[in-house]
């Protein structure tokens, strides 16, 4: 699926995180550091969309879904105007008993190349997925969903 | 335009600590506005009645915001070099009003085959409470000094320097040491040897000591998944 790297979308994405890195709103200060256009964050690829939706191919529903484990390695720097390819494969999926019942796991890979097939980022998530609506529903008081505090 | 102070390799050690970042206090504007950038407006970070049906206290700010602010954290610090690794394990839920304070040490110092150095640092954050909310480590791509930086803009050889620390070894997400399958192959040019390719267990435990005191609590992740790359 191809991504457009767009400068308000760089913007927009330095300001939500409160990162005031020139780099990724002075276009011209992007230019004179030696780089094409404004400079995407490096976590930038976050915003990209695989064209995968994970809730679908996992079958997961309405169930809440929370980040585990998140690595990123980028091997060139991404600017506005780049195209990126971007792939999103699901690379395992394994359960484990957990104090709520049972816990889903799925290891997520994207990758990010562009039309020449050159690569750009790679990243992996570990997605935990919590048990079922069911579960939840009842969590009233005195149940024994685990508290994330 | 004035050059940047910046960072080069030759003045970082082994133990180092990074400066520290402190972020302003997150609010739920603030997770909106990420939902918005990253165009996943998942219903547990922004629909305050939706987080409480699915029995949390409240909306959490996505996995994503504290991981960028690593970025930001590691980015400003390694001025003139480029972040090129990041890897964390997200040990608490962050909640509006949570002030994150984004810390790290220097964990190793390396140079490639191609005479590109590394820094390898541990990295984590903690909250107001002073509790963990994420770890993990991450490699920074830097000149090793201006010399250096000269050399290779122009598109000549890099500078062979000895890095003494070189033996130190990168550790992946889980901190655990991360070996080289084999010995890194030793540039034609760096004639001298470097002594101490694999370091006796002992050089290690310095710095396994001066972890952060905190334990991680251990709900979050798997154990599976350990050596990812």
């Amino acid at each position: 699926m191809v991504n457009e790297v767009e400068k308000g979308a760089i913007r927009r994405f330095a300001e939500a995180v409160g990162d005031n890195n020139p780099l990724y709103r002075d276009e011209e200060q992007a230019k004179a550091a030696g780089y094409r256009s404004l400079l995407a964050p490096p976590t930038f690829p976050g915003t990209f969309d695989g064209g995968l939706d994970l809730r679908e191919v996992l079958n997961i529903g309405s169930r809440s879904v929370l980040v585990g484990e998140h690595s990123l390695e980028n091997h060139q720097p991404i600017c506005a105007g780049d195209r990126i390819y971007v792939t999103t494969r699901v690379v395992d999926i394994y359960e484990k008993l957990g104090t709520g019942g049972v816990m889903d796991f799925a290891v997520v890979e994207d990758e990010g190349r562009d039309e020449k097939g050159e690569l750009f980022f790679r990243t992996r998530r570990t997605l935990v997925v919590r048990p079922t609506a069911k579960t939840e529903a009842s969590a009233a008081p005195a149940t024994p969903t685990p508290a994330p505090h | 335009m004035a050059v940047p102070k910046r960072l080069y390799l030759e003045s970082l050690r082994v133990g180092d600590e990074l400066p520290t970042l402190v972020k302003p206090a997150i609010d739920r504007v603030q997770i909106a506005r990420f939902a918005g950038a990253t165009n996943d407006y998942n219903p547990m970070h922004v629909d305050e009645t939706a987080a409480r049906t699915a029995g949390m206290p409240s909306v959490f700010a996505q996995a994503e915001l504290p991981m960028g602010f690593m970025s930001q954290f590691l980015s400003d610090w390694l001025k003139g070099g480029r972040l090129s690794r990041l890897a964390v394990r997200f040990v608490k839920l962050v909640w509006p009003g949570d002030v994150l304070s984004c810390k790290g040490r220097v964990l190793a110092r390396r140079r490639d085959e191609q005479g590109r150095y590394y820094v390898d640092v541990d990295i984590w954050a903690e909250n107001q409470k002073g509790e963990l909310v994420l770890k993990g480590h991450s490699t920074g791509q830097l000149f090793y000094n201006a010399e250096d930086e000269t050399r290779q803009r122009r598109g000549e050889t890099p500078l062979l320097a000895d890095v003494s620390e070189m033996s130190e070894l990168p550790r992946n997400a889980k901190g655990k040491v991360v070996r080289p399958k084999t010995p890194a192959p030793r540039p034609v040019a760096a004639a001298k040897p470097i002594s101490a390719a694999r370091p006796a267990p002992k050089d290690l435990a310095p710095a396994q000591k001066s972890k952060p005191a905190h334990k991680p609590v251990r709900n979050a992740a798997p154990a599976k998944k350990a050596g990812q790359r």
